[in-house]
């Protein structure tokens, strides 16, 4: 079970971007991590799996623990290895490497390597078009095809806990409905726990079992993914959702163009 | 002809020795945002250490190919370990100048342990030349190309089937969502740094036995540099190619214009050529193509 008590998390020691967020995800469901641009989910997940290290960010208050363990204060080596994944927002798949050389990076700290076939057969199995582009490029692939590629990338790790960060981003309606049923069986199936970051609350809604809503690095509503759905708020809060999405375009292209910059 | 033979000969076994050299820059670049600046002084480094190796009575000269190698592997990792990774999201041009430092103290050592500053190599290959239609070879150009092509061959299976030589080119693409992953980017980035230290020992001593050992081994690590820029910053194949390119440029159009112009126009030719590629090509020639897929 991971547990976060009243973390704080601030960027260079100074900017602070969480105050106090708690939350848990009990062990084999979905929990859909809700809110608005800006209001700290990617920021809470790369506390959790430990990436907020690589921006300069740090946990500087409460702590995070994974099945008993505190783990705010490993990276994102020690946490990937103790089954905690994330895949990131914005498809962030190897463009110069075929679909199945993405998937082999994704298993790479594996041990058993005869184990590491299956698991991507196993990723295969979810995604049938990934088996049939298993030799193409991944950078030529479609928007779609990509964010598979990045959910079954997380999958072949074999996460106890797999952590998605907006997989429905710029995807058309049926691509969503089709990633997110594959969602739900993976959970189901093989008994992964999922944290899901979303902006569309209806699909994420429809597979999780609870979800929280964040607002400004604070955690402002929680319940159960059938109480959220009737909550007058929630049900405003759907629909104010166009608004934000017309932004969100012009945003991903800025992510975009910091990103080329690392490189 | 047999001239032209000639120059054409060497120029390309000399040339796949820069693309050697111009792979292991590439590597660290591409794995790291790293441009290391000290290649040439870690040929001249290495080139002295074979020839302290290969002095030693008793030591057989496999032995001593050995403990060069491991040597050259040790001075990658360290320098990755003890200088590169303490800065690692500093400024990419105290990165670059920190390497720029390296060499300057490589220089420094080797004036230090070795002070007569020019040497020959003992001899690796068989000494008889080798007739190529009416041109008449040295040995040690032939093995040097078949060393340097071997390696590619060697290298290119890593890369596309070993699965750290997988994940070398991932952090190439996109290093934070290899760190996502849940894989230590640091132990790639030292894996590239040791590699790119074994392909300067091996190219410092195949360098050094066909011309001996002086701090011409330094321009050497230079025009590894024209050959990294014609063929584009991040790209193996380019390295590959550019390298003859360079190679010939130099051989065959510095063995003619010598005796109608100047000594030295052979290290002006590449860089004529650089310019005009650049002018054609900013990214080099194979320098990769962006994929923007939105
Ligand atoms: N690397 C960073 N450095 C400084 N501030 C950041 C960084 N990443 C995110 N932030 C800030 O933290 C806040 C929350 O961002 P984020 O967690 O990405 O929100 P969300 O995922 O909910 O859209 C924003 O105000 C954002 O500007
Ligand atoms: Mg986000």
């Amino acid at each position: 079970m991971l547990k976060l008590n009243n973390i704080e998390v601030a960027y260079l020691n100074i900017i602070r971007v969480l105050h106090g967020v708690s939350l848990q995800v009990e062990d084999g469901s979905i929990v859909a991590l809700l809110g608005a641009n800006g209001a700290g989910k990617s920021t809470t997940l790369k506390a959790i799996s430990g990436l907020l290290h690589v921006e300069d960010g740090a946990v500087t208050d409460g702590e995070i623990e994974w099945n008993g363990a505190k783990i705010h204060k490993k990276n994102a080596e020690e946490i990937g290895k103790m089954g905690i994944i994330q895949a990131l927002e914005g498809r962030h798949v190897f463009g110069h490497l075929t679909v199945e050389e993405n998937l082999i990076v994704g298993s790479y700290n594996r041990k058993d390597r005869g184990a590491i076939k299956s698991d991507i057969e196993m990723v295969y199995d979810y995604f049938p078009r990934l088996k049939a582009l298993r030799r193409k490029m991944s950078g030529y692939l479609s928007g779609g095809e990509q964010q598979m590629l990045v959910i079954g990338r997380a999958m072949v790790a074999q996460p106890k806990l797999m952590m998605l960060d907006e997989p429905s981003l710029g995807l058309a309606p049926l691509l969503v409905e089709e990633i997110y049923e594959i969602i739900r069986r993976f959970n189901t199936e093989r008994k992964v726990s999922v944290l899901l970051v979303e902006q569309n609350v209806r699909v994420a809604l429809g597979i999780a079992h609870y979800g929280y809503v964040m607002e400004n690095g604070r955690v402002v509503l929680d319940g159960t993914a059938d109480f959220l759905k009737n909550n007058e708020d929630i049900k405003e809060f759907y629909l104010g959702l166009s608004a934000v999405g017309a932004q969100k375009s012009f945003r991903a292209v800025k992510h975009y163009k910091r990103r080329k910059r690392w490189l | 002809m047999s001239m032209f033979l000639q120059f054409t000969v060497t120029g390309i076994a000399v040339g796949l020795v820069y693309s050697l050299i111009a792979l292991g820059f590439v590597m660290v670049w591409k794995s790291s945002g790293v441009a290391n600046l000290s290649m040439g002084q870690m040929l001249l480094l290495f080139a002295w250490f074979a020839y302290s190796m290969l002095a030693q009575k008793g030591i057989p000269i496999w032995l001593a190919l050995i403990l060069v190698l491991v040597f050259s592997l040790a001075v990658g990792w360290l320098m990755e370990r003890v200088i590169l990774r303490p800065l690692i999201a500093q400024p990419i041009l105290s990165l670059i100048t920190v390497t720029l430092g390296v060499s300057f103290v490589i220089t420094g050592l080797v004036s230090f342990l070795w002070p007569k500053g020019i040497a020959a190599l003992p001899r690796l290959f068989p000494q008889n030349p080798v007739h190529i239609g009416s041109a008449i070879v040295s040995q040690e150009y032939l093995w040097a190309a078949v060393i340097s092509l071997m390696l590619f061959a060697l290298l290119s299976l890593y890369f596309k089937y070993n699965r750290t030589g997988i994940v070398m080119r991932a952090t190439a693409d996109d290093q934070k969502a290899v760190q996502a992953c849940g894989i230590a980017v640091t132990k790639i980035f030292s894996r590239s740094w040791m590699l790119a230290g074994a392909l300067a020992a091996i190219s410092g001593v195949l360098m050094a036995s066909i011309g001996g050992i002086t701090f011409g081994l330094v321009d050497t690590g230079m025009r590894a540099f024209s050959v990294v820029i014609l063929g584009g910053l991040d790209s193996f194949l380019g390295a590959i190619v550019a390298g003859p390119i360079i190679g010939l440029a130099q051989m065959v159009g510095g063995g003619y214009l010598t005796p109608l112009t100047w000594p030295g126009v052979n290290d002006v030719i590449p860089f004529i050529i650089i310019i005009i590629v650049m002018f054609i090509k900013p990214f080099g020639l194979f320098g990769e193509e962006r994929i923007e897929r939105i």
